[in-house]
C-alpha cells in the first residue's frame, strides 16, 4: 500500500478512535470526507467515470453533501476498489437470490473495519461494559467467509464475548436443541445472556418456543440485538411483534433489544440508542465518523426532516471502496437534540402498489 | 362514501329495475346512438365531464391534469356509432340479434344478455372500465360497477354523462366502491350475478373467479406487458423522427402504467441508422412530450424505484459502453437506456424506456420466449410483409396483438382483448326452429 493511502487511513483512523460520544464537527467531517472523495476519485476508475459523468468531482463538491453517491446495485456490476483487488485481505458478498448477481466489498486492510464494529458495538450494545455469553444466531466466520455479518459477529464475540459464547448455525441449520438447552441453563443459573442474530432466525426460534411451550425469563441483564429483514425465509413479522415475543418467550423487554442497521457494502453499522440511553428507540444513531442523509426520490435533493426518501450514508471508514453508498432502504432523519442526525429505517423501496394495469421490473420474474 | 351489503343491494335492484324498462323500450340501436352521444360531449375542449375529470382525477390517478386530458382524447375518441356498431356486428355477427330473432345460417337465433352483470375495475388506466360499462349497456343488462380506488372519476362521470343524453338507460349502470379484500361486500355484489367482468392481477381475478362461482359468465384480464420492434426498414433519415414521436407517445401515454405501454424497443441492427440513433431520438421525443404532457407526481416508492433503476444504469453507462442512459434533468420525468444485451429485462415503467438491438425478428422471438404468455401488444414499425410473418409466430406464442407503432395505446373497441371477444362470451343463444 503506498504512503499517501496510508496516511488517509491513520487519518480516518484517529477520527473513529475518538469513539462515539465525542461528535464531529461539520468542518471536520467535511475535511475528512472530501479527502476520503478526492482519494476515491482517483483512484477507482468506474467511480470517477460517474463522478465526471455527473459533473461532480473533488474541483467542483464544495460540501460532503454534493459527493456522488455508488448505487448499491454498483457493487453487483463492477469491483469497487481503491487498491488492486488481488490484494484484498477479504471480501464480503451480498446474499440476494440465486438468479440475481452478488454485490460484492472488498478490503485492502481491516483496520478500519475493525476500529468501526468494535467501538459503536460497545457503546450500544455494551454500555454497561457487561461481558456476557453471547449466543449468535448466525453461522461462524469460518463457516461464512463471505458474510460480513459472520465477520462482525466474530470481531465483537472475541473482543467481547465471554468464554462460554457460541454460534448456533451450521451447516445453514439453526441448532434450536442445542439454543433452548443452553438458554434453560443459563436461566437456571441466573446468567445474563446476549443473544444476536437476524429478526428471521428468532422467528425460528421463536415459532420453535410455541410450539414447544417454552417460555423463559432470562436473567436481568440479558439483551439482544436483531438484524436485517425477513427475504421470504421465516413468516414476516412487523418488529412490534417481533419485540412482543422477546419479551414473552425470552423475558427480554424492549429495553434491552436493539436493532441494527447494516450493510455489506460498509464498514459501520448503525444501531439505535435503547441500551444507550435505557429508553426504547428506532432512531439510529449516526456515529462521528459517518453521516445519514435521507434523498428525495422525486428530486434527488436531501428530503426535510421526518419526510420519507432514499437513505444515504457517508462513511468514512469506507476508504478502500465507496464512502458515499445509496441504499435502496426507505426511511426519515431528523436532528436530534445535539444537532447530530439520526435517521430511522422504514423498508425497502421495492413493492410499490401498482397503478396501471402493466406487470414490472418488481412483479415480474424473467429467466 | 362506502358501500355496506345493504346500499349494494339497493343498487342492485335498482338496476334491474331500470333494465326491465330499458329491455322494453329501446332497441340496440338507440342505445348505440346514446353512448357514442355521450362519448362525443367528452371531447368538446369546454365540455363540463372533461373540465371535471380534469379537477379531480389528478389526485386519484396521479396523472398530471394535461394527461387527464390525453386520456380523454384517448379513450371518449374511441368510442362513436361506427365503433360501438362494429363491435357488435363483429361479435354477434349482426347487432339487432339483441333485439329479436335473426336468421344465422339456416337457424333464427337470438342473443340473451346476463340479467346482471358486476364489473371490478382496477388501477389507473380509464378506458377499459368505461369499455366494460359500454358492454354492459350495450347488451342492456343491469351493471354493477366497483370502481378502482385508484380511478373512481371516470366511470362514475361517465355513467352521468350517459344520464344526461338519456337517464333511463344509465340507472342500468350503478357505480360504487369497497375494499376488495371485504368479503361480505364481494359476496353481496355477486349474489345475484350471471356475468363478471373483473381487472386486476392473477391472484385477484382467481380469486374473484372461485367467488363468483361456476355458473357465472367470467371475463378476467390480467396485468400484461407490452413491447416494440423497430425493423431496419424503419431506421432511415427520413422516417426517424416521425418514428421517434410515435414510439414516445406509446411509452409515455398513462406514464407507462398500461398494459398496453411498452418496456422495450427492439431495433435491428445494419439499417441506414443503429439502433443507438433510435435511442437519442427517443430521448428527444420522450423530452418533447414531457414538455407538452407532464409526467404526473410519483409516490415516494414509486419514484425510489425509478432512482434506484435510473440510477445504477447510469453508473454503469458511465463507464461500460454496452450501456448508454439519457434521461430528464433534476428529476424521475423520463429515462432511456440503451442496453446492448438483448436479453429481455422488463422495466420499472413511469416512463423509463430500454433500448436493445437486435439480429431480427427471430432473435426477439428468442429473447421473448419466456415471458410470452404476459404479453399483450408488440407494436411494429414499419408494418410490412416481414412484420406479418413476424405476427403469425407472435400469434402462436400466444401474443393478441400486433400494431403498428404509435398505435399501442390506440386499440379497436372490437379488439380482442386479451385473446377473446368483450361480449361474445357473455351473451346465451336462443334459437328458433
Amino acid at each position: 500500500m503506498d504512503q499517501t493511502a496510508l496516511n488517509l487511513q491513520k487519518q480516518i483512523l484517529a477520527l473513529i478512535s475518538r469513539g462515539v460520544a465525542q461528535a464531529t464537527t461539520e468542518a471536520e467531517f467535511d475535511q475528512s470526507a472530501r479527502d476520503v472523495f478526492a482519494f476515491q476519485y482517483e483512484r477507482c476508475a468506474v467511480y470517477r467515470a460517474y463522478c465526471d459523468r455527473r459533473k461532480q468531482t473533488p474541483q467542483s463538491v464544495a460540501h460532503w453533501k454534493e459527493i456522488p453517491a455508488a448505487p448499491t446495485s454498483a457493487f453487483k456490476d463492477f469491483v469497487l476498489t481503491c487498491f488492486p483487488v488481488e490484494q484484498a485481505v477479504a471480501e464480503f458478498h451480498t446474499s440476494g437470490t440465486t438468479r440475481e448477481q452478488a454485490g460484492k466489498h472488498f478490503l485492502a486492510t481491516l483496520e478500519l473495519y475493525h476500529a468501526a464494529i468494535s467501538l459503536n458495538f460497545k457503546a450500544h450494545l455494551l454500555p454497561d461494559f457487561a461481558r456476557l455469553p453471547m449466543m449468535v444466531l448466525t453461522p461462524s466466520p469460518e463457516e461464512a467467509p463471505y458474510s460480513s455479518l459472520s465477520h462482525m459477529m466474530g470481531a465483537v464475540m472475541e473482543e467481547f464475548g465471554a468464554d462460554d459464547s457460541a454460534y448456533y448455525v451450521e451447516d445453514g441449520q439453526l441448532h434450536l436443541e442445542k439454543l433452548v438447552r443452553d438458554l434453560c441453563e443459563a436461566q437456571w443459573a441466573h446468567q445474563p445472556v446476549f443473544l444476536l442474530g437476524t429478526a428471521f432466525a428468532f422467528v425460528h426460534l421463536f415459532d420453535h418456543c410455541v410450539k414447544e411451550k417454552l417460555e423463559f425469563e432470562m436473567a436481568e441483564g440479558s439483551r439482544a440485538m436483531e438484524t436485517g429483514g425477513f427475504k421470504g425465509r421465516s413468516r414476516e413479522l412487523s418488529k412490534a411483534d417481533l419485540y412482543v415475543l422477546f419479551e414473552r418467550l425470552l423475558g427480554i423487554p424492549t429495553t434491552g433489544i436493539v436493532n441494527e442497521y447494516g450493510m455489506t457494502e460498509l464498514s459501520t453499522q448503525f444501531y439505535d440508542a435503547t441500551l444507550r440511553v435505557g429508553k426504547r428507540t428506532d432512531w439510529k444513531a449516526v456515529p462521528p465518523w459517518a453521516r445519514a442523509l435521507v434523498i428525495d426520490p422525486n428530486t434527488g435533493r436531501e428530503a426535510a426532516d421526518n419526510e420519507r426518501g432514499l437513505i444515504r450514508i457517508l462513511d468514512v471508514a469506507n476508504l478502500w471502496s465507496m464512502m458515499c453508498v445509496q441504499t435502496e432502504d426507505l426511511g426519515i432523519a431528523q436532528q436530534n437534540d445535539s444537532g447530530v442526525v439520526e435517521f430511522e429505517v422504514l423498508g425497502r423501496a421495492a413493492g410499490a402498489e401498482v397503478r396501471g394495469c402493466s406487470l414490472n421490473a418488481e412483479n415480474i420474474v424473467v429467466e | 362514501m362506502s358501500a355496506t351489503v345493504e346500499t349494494i343491494r339497493e343498487a342492485v335492484s335498482r338496476t334491474r329495475e331500470a333494465r326491465e324498462r330499458v329491455q322494453q323500450h329501446r332497441t340496440t340501436d338507440a342505445v348505440i346512438a346514446v353512448l357514442a352521444q355521450a362519448a362525443k360531449n367528452w371531447l368538446a375542449p369546454n365540455s363540463p365531464w372533461r373540465k371535471q375529470a380534469a379537477e379531480y382525477a389528478p389526485r386519484h390517478t396521479g396523472f398530471s391534469e394535461a394527461m387527464v386530458q390525453e386520456i380523454i382524447d384517448l379513450t371518449f375518441g374511441a368510442i362513436n356509432y361506427e365503433s360501438l356498431g362494429e363491435l357488435l356486428d363483429r361479435e354477434l355477427g349482426n347487432r339487432r340479434v339483441l333485439d329479436e330473432f335473426c336468421l344465422r345460417g339456416r337457424v333464427q337465433s337470438r342473443a340473451i344478455p346476463p340479467r346482471l352483470l358486476v364489473h371490478f375495475l382496477a388501477g389507473n388506466v380509464p378506458m377499459p372500465g368505461i369499455v366494460s360499462i359500454c358492454c354492459g349497456l350495450l347488451l342492456r343488462t343491469a351493471n354493477l360497477v366497483k370502481v378502482s380506488p385508484r380511478d373512481p372519476v371516470f366511470p362514475s362521470l361517465f355513467i352521468e354523462s350517459v344520464r344526461e343524453v338519456d337517464a333511463e338507460l344509465a340507472d342500468c349502470a350503478a357505480s360504487t366502491d369497497w375494499s376488495r379484500g371485504d368479503l361480505a361486500l364481494t359476496q353481496a355484489a355477486l349474489e345475484d350475478a350471471d356475468g363478471v367482468i373483473a381487472y386486476g392481477d392473477d391472484h385477484t381475478i382467481s380469486a374473484l373467479r372461485q367467488l363468483a362461482g361456476q355458473q357465472v359468465r367470467f371475463l378476467g384480464y390480467g396485468h400484461k406487458l407490452s413491447f416494440g420492434v423497430v425493423a431496419k426498414e424503419a431506421m432511415t433519415e427520413e422516417n426517424l423522427p416521425h418514428l421517434a414521436q410515435a414510439a414516445a407517445f406509446d411509452a409515455s401515454v398513462y406514464d407507462q402504467l398500461g398494459c398496453l405501454s411498452p418496456h422495450v424497443y427492439y431495433v435491428e441492427e445494419r439499417g441506414q441508422l443503429g439502433p443507438r440513433k433510435f435511442a437519442a431520438a427517443l430521448a428527444d421525443a420522450m423530452a418533447a412530450y414531457q414538455a407538452r404532457i407532464p409526467h404526473g407526481q410519483l409516490s415516494v416508492e414509486e419514484a425510489a424505484q425509478v432512482t434506484k433503476f435510473r440510477t445504477g444504469y447510469e453508473f454503469r453507462a458511465a463507464s461500460d459502453k454496452r450501456f448508454v442512459v439519457w434521461n430528464s434533468p433534476e428529476s424521475n420525468d423520463w429515462t432511456v437506456i440503451y442496453d446492448d444485451s438483448p436479453s429481455f429485462i422488463p422495466s420499472c415503467l413511469n416512463r423509463t424506456i430500454f433500448v436493445k438491438p437486435t439480429d431480427g425478428y427471430k432473435r426477439v422471438l428468442d429473447a421473448i420466449q419466456k415471458i410470452a404468455s404476459n404479453v399483450s401488444t408488440v407494436g411494429v414499425a414499419p408494418m410490412h410483409e416481414r412484420a406479418v410473418g413476424f405476427a403469425g409466430d407472435l400469434a402462436r406464442m400466444g401474443v393478441h396483438r400486433v400494431c403498428a407503432i404509435g398505435q399501442m395505446q390506440r386499440p379497436s373497441l372490437s379488439w380482442h382483448h386479451d385473446g377473446r371477444p368483450n361480449l361474445a362470451d357473455l351473451v346465451s343463444w336462443t334459437d328458433l326452429g
